[in-house]
């Protein structure tokens, strides 16, 4: 059957890798905040498909727990609690990149290049299980997310993008994660999602305490402290 | 029991924080937490002399010479910084400064900080160590933020989105980390305990270790405040109230930095002592060497204060990085008597600022020393000692780290380091003398004497300065060269 064939686990992992990367690119292309958060949604959601995967043709049932939280927290909890935030806040619907969306697209693809060439000397030094193969493209996309992620984050202005880029970088890390060590030990990955979350709302009430008090999430507004 | 117990007290503490409702109660409760966390500390140290080390919780919670230290470190600034808070927030609500729910969550805040702090010390598993370092950096954003003005909100913010990029490219290192260790034959479970990864390390893959270190380097350097990672630091050290700007800077560095030194002696383990080391000791210099120009041009009293603990940490860094036995002494000396003097130099920044309502040097003008005697001579002596002049031990630690660079011959690292530390001190002179001497400074609607709970929490920190330096217990001594001989790789 095609679903126990790990060539097919494969071929899915690398499919959703490639479209958790498109969504990135999406991402840097895009001035529409709500359509910003809806995006890191469906990445996350492919990157809880890209667990489930792993853990059916590993066999690894600790995975399955992170593929659910990834699940409920990024999928659900996190956009719509980012969502909530943007609409209580009022503001300007545009996230104002501050360099435009072609040239970024470019620096983009730049730096995809980049991650794939970093991530082939690693994939080649770690030695693989033979049988299941995830290839080189997911850490790639991993150090993509995570190179992608930093760019977003010095691009934007508005403090909900800039926290959307940090999560974004998180997802690049957790596909680096469950791509080369099919997962963390347990205690580190339930406390690593439970600071995920801890840090949206820390993160979520700290934005919303500096729109309250400059009257605007711009975060290039914040420049008293000098020297 | 001991270890639990140690992390159980400030849980408890800040737990029992939340509820109680007298404001003398919550004050005593934090000081009793730091008190106890005191005692267990000495405790702690004098059974990892005894034992070599102390392991809980079926070694998940893991105690050597280094952690004792660091507990020691954590605990004394703990208390010396609670014991100061009880007259600064006094006087904070009495002017309107502070409101009452400022006050509750300062008093629930810190001692969850503290138990952060003290479990990143104390995890043997490198990513419960990075949970609970993630962990100290959302506590004390709250804490940096507490005054929720203008500036604070962007000196918390700056330190939170840096701060976090900083933990993500850190667990990115610790994945790495952990991939080479699955690679090389460790179950997963405890693929990522210290105790188990330091007798398997040479079997890494050096490549993997290498590219690991370099992401831990940037991400917990952000934290540790490492030049040019460094660009939060005097926003948040200068921004949070004076309490929370003591512990950031006389501790909170040092447990980050804790947490590089881990991975340094991972990578120091698996690819020989060139790789780590050198880049420590370039970021040292670096460090040193950025921070003495913002010290000599410094306004602000605070930010000057928050520079200094950017060019401790160089000093420290150098002192790692030289990676010889004296100068890692030296460099984990030079972590425990800037613990003790740092605070200080905030105490009585506080109280300035508390008198006179503002920080900025050229306002503040002159004549301290007429209008506020003892915060004068105090900060005096405290910036005497944080420059590294004897007789006081920053001057025999800065010596040590020194003696260790000779001792290897790196001439132009001592070049360096010594320009640094001169620039460092003529920009403290500089200051000192403007601020303290000379005619009375401005006009202020506050004649109340600063608050006896400050000179007790000073006079505690300078006595014991004092003390250290002129007179280091065998005990602690041979504490601090185990904890060398742990940064060394146990050679």
């Amino acid at each position: 059957m095609f679903y126990r064939d790990p060539e097919f686990g494969s071929r899915m992992i690398t499919l959703m890798a490639a479209a958790a990367l498109v969504t990135q690119f999406l991402m840097v292309g895009q001035r529409i905040l709500i359509t910003n958060i809806r995006l890191f949604a469906v990445q996350s959601f492919l990157l809880s498909g890209i667990a489930i995967t792993i853990a059916w043709f590993q066999n690894a049932q600790h995975i399955y727990l992170a593929a659910a939280l990834t699940f409920v927290l990024k999928v659900m909890l996190v956009p719509w609690f980012l969502k909530r935030i943007a609409d209580r806040m009022r503001t300007q619907p545009e996230v104002q990149p501050l360099i435009n969306a072609p040239v970024s697209l470019l620096l983009c693809g730049g730096l995809t290049l980049m991650a794939y060439l970093v991530a082939q000397p690693l994939t080649l030094d770690l030695k693989r299980e033979a049988g299941f193969e995830l290839g080189h493209n997911t850490l790639a996309v991993a150090i993509s997310l995570l190179l992608l992620g930093f760019y977003l984050m010095v691009s934007r202005r508005k403090a909900l993008s800039q926290v959307l880029a940090l999560l974004t970088m998180e997802n690049g890390v957790f596909l680096a994660a469950i791509s080369l060590t099919y997962g963390v030990p347990f205690v580190v990955e339930i406390g690593i999602f439970f600071d995920v979350l801890v840090a949206v709302m820390v993160l979520g009430i700290l934005v919303y305490r500096i729109g309250e008090t400059f009257e605007s999430m711009d975060v290039s507004k914040l420049r008293d402290l000098k020297g | 029991m001991l270890l639990s117990t140690l992390l159980l007290v400030p849980m408890g503490v800040a737990i029992a924080c939340l509820v109680v409702r007298p404001y003398w109660l919550l004050e005593t409760l934090n000081i009793l937490a730091a008190g106890i966390a005191l005692t267990l500390g000495i405790g702690l140290a004098f059974q990892v002399l005894e034992h070599g080390t102390v392991e809980e919780w079926n070694s998940f919670l893991y105690a050597d010479a280094l952690s004792a230290w660091m507990v020691l470190l954590i605990s004394v600034v703990s208390l010396a910084s609670s014991i100061y808070s009880v007259g600064y927030f006094r006087k904070e609500l009495a002017s309107g400064a502070a409101t009452p729910g400022k006050f509750r969550e300062f008093y629930v805040l810190t001692p969850t900080f503290i138990f952060a702090m003290f479990f990143v010390v104390l995890a043997n598993n490198l990513g419960v160590m990075w949970i609970f370092l993630e962990g100290t950096a959302l506590v004390s954003v709250f804490l940096v933020a507490l005054n929720n003005q203008k500036t604070s909100l962007e000196a918390a913010w700056k330190y939170i989105m840096l701060g976090s990029v900083g933990l993500v490219l850190g667990l990115f290192g610790t994945i790495l980390t952990y991939a080479s260790a699955v690679d090389a034959g460790l179950e997963t479970m405890s693929g990522l305990n210290w105790s188990h990864l330091m007798s398997v390390a040479d079997r890494f893959n050096p490549n993997i270790i290498k590219l690991a270190f370099i992401f831990v380097l940037v991400g917990y350097g952000t934290k540790a405040g490492i030049a040019p990672m460094h660009t939060w630091l005097p926003d948040a050290h200068s921004e949070a109230p004076t309490p929370t700007s003591a512990m950031l800077s006389g501790v909170y560095l040092k447990v980050a930095l804790y947490g590089l030194i881990r991975f340094h002696t991972l990578t120091t383990q698996c690819v020989g002592t060139d790789f780590s080391q050198t880049l420590l000791l370039n970021f040292g210099l670096v460090s040193m060497c950025v921070a003495a120009p913002f010290i000599l041009v410094q306004t602000n009293l605070k930010r000057l204060f928050a520079y200094s603990s950017v060019e401790h940490i160089g000093v420290i860094c150098v002192g790692l990085g030289l990676n010889v036995p004296l100068a890692v002494f030296g460099a984990l000396l030079h972590m425990g008597y800037h613990a003790l003097i740092k605070p200080v130099l905030f105490f009585s920044a506080g109280d300035v600022q508390q008198k006179y309502h503002t920080l900025d040097m050229p306002q503040l003008g002159s004549g301290l020393l007429k209008s506020m005697p003892v915060t004068a001579v105090l900060l005096t002596l405290g910036i005497i000692a944080a420059t590294g002049t004897p007789p006081f031990g920053l001057f025999l630690s800065e010596f040590t780290v020194l003696a260790g660079a000779i001792t290897t011959g790196h001439v132009l690292i001592c070049a360096l380091f010594l320009t640094a530390l001169v620039t460092v001190f003529s920009g403290f002179m500089i200051h000192t003398s403007r601020l303290v001497f000379g005619s009375p400074p401005i006009e202020t609607d506050d004649n109340r004497a600063s608050c006896g709970g400050s000179r007790v929490a000073m006079g505690f920190l300078i006595g014991m300065l004092v003390l250290f330096s002129f007179w280091l217990p065998a005990s602690l001594i041979s504490l601090i060269r185990k904890a060398a001989e742990v940064v060394g790789g146990g050679s």
